[in-house]
């Protein structure tokens, strides 16, 4: 079956789009996170046949969380919470009840201002998490690893970064690798006491924001980071230093890279630029530690468009099978459907 | 605080009533009586505020006391409203492949493609009033359904108004024989009668004349063209065989229909079709109806007879609905341009009725049937959609070269479009979010569009680094680097400044070499000078204060960013010199410290700090400053000896002296 695409305007701009995991049938919920208005807030929605005589299902708000600031985060803990960043600097752990949609998101956990300059506002701009851990980071460069079990702060490293953070993702339990905004990659390991990086690297000579990290379902050694200029760099940890490929990809910043949870090799991206792609990952993640790439194969990459480009940017997109959702700048959220994955 | 509230319906004030349009607000509170100021603030919003003339000694004191206000004033602008953001949203993503089919192709002929746009639009407006209906049926609050409701009349008339217009100019019509698609547009717009005409021939009972409206809706029928109904309903009355039906019946089917590709030209349709007519009229001054006024009416309807129609226009809402059938009856023939005749005619049955004001609507059809596009605009703009219509449709009727407008015999068509697009595009740049969506179409103006764009860019609230991310890659976009220059060079200013209050407060230091970081960050995005001489400052003074270099880690691999400024770049070197003496590379590090002291970049304060620097690099086992470098240092001590207390002076001048002695005479390798 081919594509198909169906948008929906939805009247705020999404910066975090998220489908609710379900356990035996195909899921119809998701989260989405606004930024940029006058007010913004976490939603939950559902698919719906609206019209009886019509087949096609439109999206129905279902609650609303307000939040003091952008989202900018979302990132789930298990199937029904997640760990929320906010730009006003707060963390927060919500919980969606499994049986009624409909309830309003319960708090479990709140840390206010968890990045700050003093007294002053600081947006905490990312978050990731694993096994219950939470590895926040913010404008101030501090990186904080919360505990969501017990609601406590574990590991706080102050002035991680003398530059605003833009992006982390766990390597391992106790391996976090933020990336700042001049693409200055550094590996935490938060057992140290010392605050000082693992292994520090940069992501291209251009000095622009990486704004996005995401690490190899399968081979968590490859660390992929999306930059402010549209590039895709990939780095093999074995031997760092240098990305083992930075990739010339989209016209403008990456915002989201997601690996199929399904299928390994494919990996998708959205971009600044309004652009949605699906890459076929085979050829730089195959290859064993000696093994390089031939040129002229690195230049057939497989990348598929799956949808006309925007004229705004897409800021997010999660998948489900073959179902991905994206949100984007024109306050629209768009539904693709039969991806082959 | 918002009292204001300009959307009026659009059919209230017409022309010439421009005094009325100006409107009065009294000021709530008691602080405004005497002397109030005021002032203008970004978008279409102002501040007012009371200037008492009494000056407060104690300010402190009657700052909680005072009654004064502040009232921040502006206009409501409909389109903010969350169901019409998803229009304006839409409409913009239109606007721009509007936008790019223009680039794309400029000599050929797209008229195909603009139609398709032009749907677009229209059924973009259908979704928007589709929402809007929904909305106000669940709405309980009375006011709110009100406005909802009224919301939905401005959009049902510019509904209309631009399918009209897109039959009128848009439109590929073939031969331009335009009755067909009017009909439609009546049809469509102006359903009357067709839900009883349903339910009558679904019934299909013999004697349906008892049915109060059935006669009314046989000449609705009529009226709108639709013969092949009005034939089936009159089949349906009991008398249905009686000669006068079957007449009438007869004529009804014999009417001539034209087709551009029924094989006849115009005029020899025109002759058969007056023929037909003439036939009716005979059959009419014949006598035989009037026993039947009701199929007398219609036959006098048929024949195209003024009093006919004016008899009937009582029983509709407006003559739009009569426009169709009178062009049927009359002149169904007509091209696009020769509709002026028909709805002058329409409109004038219309000053019969009672209470009919000309009203918006009314003005701006006939404006689109005489093909007075100024007219038109002028119309439209009044519409209180905050000029969403009108630049909208300004803009496609632009773009399919339909729109000529002169102002004392020059053209003025494009200034027109893009003042309304102008006026468009900095309303939705007031909006938070919707900022992105006013420069796409200030954008598509030029030269004036981006000059615009660039004045209220910089003045957007930025509270973010994402924000000032995105929109700095909006104005990049647009080709404006001299806005992303500058709201990079603000943040970093910020974040410095941010990071020296801070430092100030409490923590010393810390604080302003965390924001000397984030500004050198900042500052090389914006290749900013000062910024970065700025920021660099800051961090050496935190060093000499503090004796932590800040933003090591940024400095290390700043690279080609460090020769923005000399101060930075020393920053940069001496943080070098740090590594090097850290990692014990004490003969590199010597060398590097002895070019910067003889770099002449060194700024005042930071002196005292290069100096003894220099004090361990002289005590080394193994020397590492040769006799030159001693020196240099020599002299440089010598040249600002005030910098350094005596003390330390001495003790710097003994380890030179120490140093010169072992160095002298041998040669420190390199």
């Amino acid at each position: 079956m081919p594509l198909d695409v169906q948008g929906t305007f939805v009247s705020q701009k999404i910066n975090k789009i998220r489908w609710i995991p379900e356990d035996y049938v195909e899921t119809k919920h998701f989260f989405t996170g606004s930024w940029d208005d006058e007010e913004n807030s976490i939603k939950v929605w559902s698919f719906e046949f609206i019209n009886e005589e019509e087949d096609v299902e439109y999206p129905r708000q279902l609650s609303e969380y307000k939040v003091d600031g952008d989202v900018t985060d979302i990132k789930f803990l298990d199937k029904k919470s997640i760990a929320v960043s906010v730009s006003s600097g707060d963390v927060r752990i919500l919980e969606i009840s499994a049986y009624d949609r409909q309830t309003p998101l319960k708090e479990v956990h709140t840390w206010k201002s968890l990045h700050n300059f003093s007294s002053e506002k600081c947006s905490c701009t990312a978050l990731d998490t694993l096994e219950g851990d939470v590895a926040s980071i913010g404008e101030d460069g501090n990186v904080n690893i919360l505990n969501s079990r017990r609601g406590d702060i574990t590991r706080s490293i102050k002035g991680a970064d003398s530059c605003s953070l833009h992006a982390v993702c766990f390597i391992k339990l106790n391996e976090v690798i933020t990336g700042n905004i001049r693409g200055h990659m550094k590996i935490w390991d938060t057992r140290s006491a010392n605050d000082k990086p693992a292994a520090a690297f940069l992501l291209a000579g251009d000095d622009l924001a990486a704004t996005c990290i995401t690490r190899h379902p399968t081979q968590p050694h490859i660390i992929l980071a999306g930059s402010e200029s549209g590039s895709v760099a990939v780095w093999d940890l074995r031997m760092n230093q240098f990305p083992t490929s930075l990739l010339n990809a989209h016209a403008a910043g990456v915002t989201e890279m997601h690996f199929h949870p399904e299928n390994p090799n494919k990996l998708l991206t959205s971009s600044v630029s309004g652009e949605i792609w699906d890459w076929n990952m085979d050829m730089l993640t195959k290859k064993g530690l000696e093994e390089y790439v031939p040129l002229e194969d690195k230049t057939t990459l497989n990348v598929t468009s799956l949808m006309p480009a925007l004229h705004k940017a897409i800021n997010s997109l999660h998948c489900d099978r073959g179902r991905i959702l994206c949100g984007a700048d024109n306050e629209a959220i768009y539904l693709i459907k039969n991806l082959k994955y | 605080m918002n009292f204001s509230s300009f959307s009026s319906s659009p059919t209230v004030a017409t022309e010439a009533q421009t005094v009325k349009r100006v409107k009065t607000f009294a000021l709530p509170d008691k602080c405004f009586e005497k002397r109030i100021g005021c002032a203008w603030r970004r978008g279409n919003q102002f501040g007012i505020y009371p200037r008492s003339q009494n000056v407060n000694k104690t300010t402190s004191d009657t700052a909680s006391k005072t009654d004064d206000k502040i009232l921040n004033i502006r206009q409501n602008i409909i389109l903010f409203t969350p169901i019409l953001r998803k229009l304006v949203n839409e409409a913009n993503g239109t606007f721009l492949s509007v936008q790019k089919l223009v680039e794309t192709s400029k000599s050929s002929d797209n008229q195909v493609e603009f139609l398709k746009l032009s749907r677009q639009y229209r059924s973009i407006i259908r979704v928007c009033i589709e929402s809007l209906q929904e909305a106000a049926e669940k709405e309980t609050d009375g006011l709110e359904k009100n406005t909802l409701l009224s919301y939905i009349t401005i959009f049902y008339s510019i509904e209309c108004i631009w399918h009209l217009c897109e039959i009128l100019y848009i439109d590929i019509i073939p031969g331009e024989v335009v009755l067909p698609f009017l009909l439609e547009w009546v049809r469509f717009h102006f359903p009357c009668h067709e839900q009883t005409a349903a339910q009558l021939l679904e019934a299909c009972e013999r004697g349906s004349e008892d049915h109060p409206e059935y006669w009314d809706t046989v000449i609705g029928m009529v009226v709108q063209g639709r013969v092949d109904v009005a034939r089936a309903l009159l089949k349906l009355h009991s008398t249905a065989d009686a000669n006068e039906f079957k007449l009438v019946d007869n004529s009804l089917r014999s009417m001539p229909v034209y087709s551009v590709y029924g094989g006849i030209s115009t005029g020899e349709f025109t002759i058969s079709w007056k023929h037909w007519q003439a036939e009716c009229r005979s059959k009419l001054s014949s006598g035989v109806l009037a026993q039947t006024p009701q199929l007398e009416l219609i036959m006098r309807l048929m024949t195209g007879e003024y009093s006919a129609f004016e008899s009937i226009r009582t029983k509709y809402s407006s003559w739009f609905d009569m426009l169709g059938g009178w062009l049927l009856f009359t002149a169904p023939w007509a091209r696009r341009r020769e509709l002026g005749a028909a709805g002058a005619a329409c409109a004038a049955l219309a000053a019969g009725a009672p209470a009919s004001r000309a009203s918006r609507l009314d003005v701006a059809v006939r404006a689109l049937l005489e093909g007075d596009l100024h007219q038109l605009i002028h119309e439209i703009q009044q519409i209180s959609d905050n000029g969403w219509f009108a630049s909208h449709l300004t803009d496609m009727l632009y773009h399919c070269g339909k729109l000529q407008i002169l102002d004392h015999q020059t053209d003025v068509t494009s200034r027109l479009r893009d003042s309304l697009i102008l006026e468009y595009g900095s309303l939705l740049m007031e909006h938070k979010s919707l900022w992105s969506v006013g420069l796409s179409y200030l954008s598509f103006c030029q030269p004036e569009g981006p000059k615009r764009a660039e004045l209220l860019l910089e003045r957007l609230p930025i509270d973010t680094e994402a924000k000032a991310m995105r929109v700095i890659a909006e104005a990049k976009k647009y080709g404006l680097v001299d806005v992303a220059q500058s709201i990079s060079a603000v943040m970093g200013a910020r974040r410095l400044g941010a990071g020296g209050a801070a430092g100030a407060g409490g923590a010393r230091g810390a604080g302003g070499a965390r924001g000397a970081g984030a500004a050198l960050a900042w500052g090389a995005r914006a290749r900013c000078r000062a910024l970065c001489a700025r920021a660099a400052h800051a961090a050496l003074r935190a060093y000499c204060a503090e004796r932590a270099l800040p933003a090591a880690d940024l400095l290390l691999s700043a690279g080609a960013a460090l020769l923005i400024d000399d101060t930075l770049l020393l920053l940069g070197k001496y943080c070098d010199f740090h590594r090097l003496y850290k990692n014990r590379e004490f003969r590199k590090a010597a060398k590097l410290l002895i070019s910067l002291i003889t770099s002449n970049i060194v700024p005042e304060y930071f002196w005292s700090t290069l100096l003894l620097d220099t004090l361990p690099l002289l005590e080394t086992d193994e020397p590492v400053l040769s006799a030159d470098d001693t020196y240099e240092i020599m002299l440089c001590l010598e040249l600002r000896s005030t910098c350094l207390s005596a003390e330390k002076a001495d003790l710097l001048r003994l380890a030179l002296a120490r140093n010169l002695a072992r160095t002298a005479l041998i040669d420190v390798d390199e």
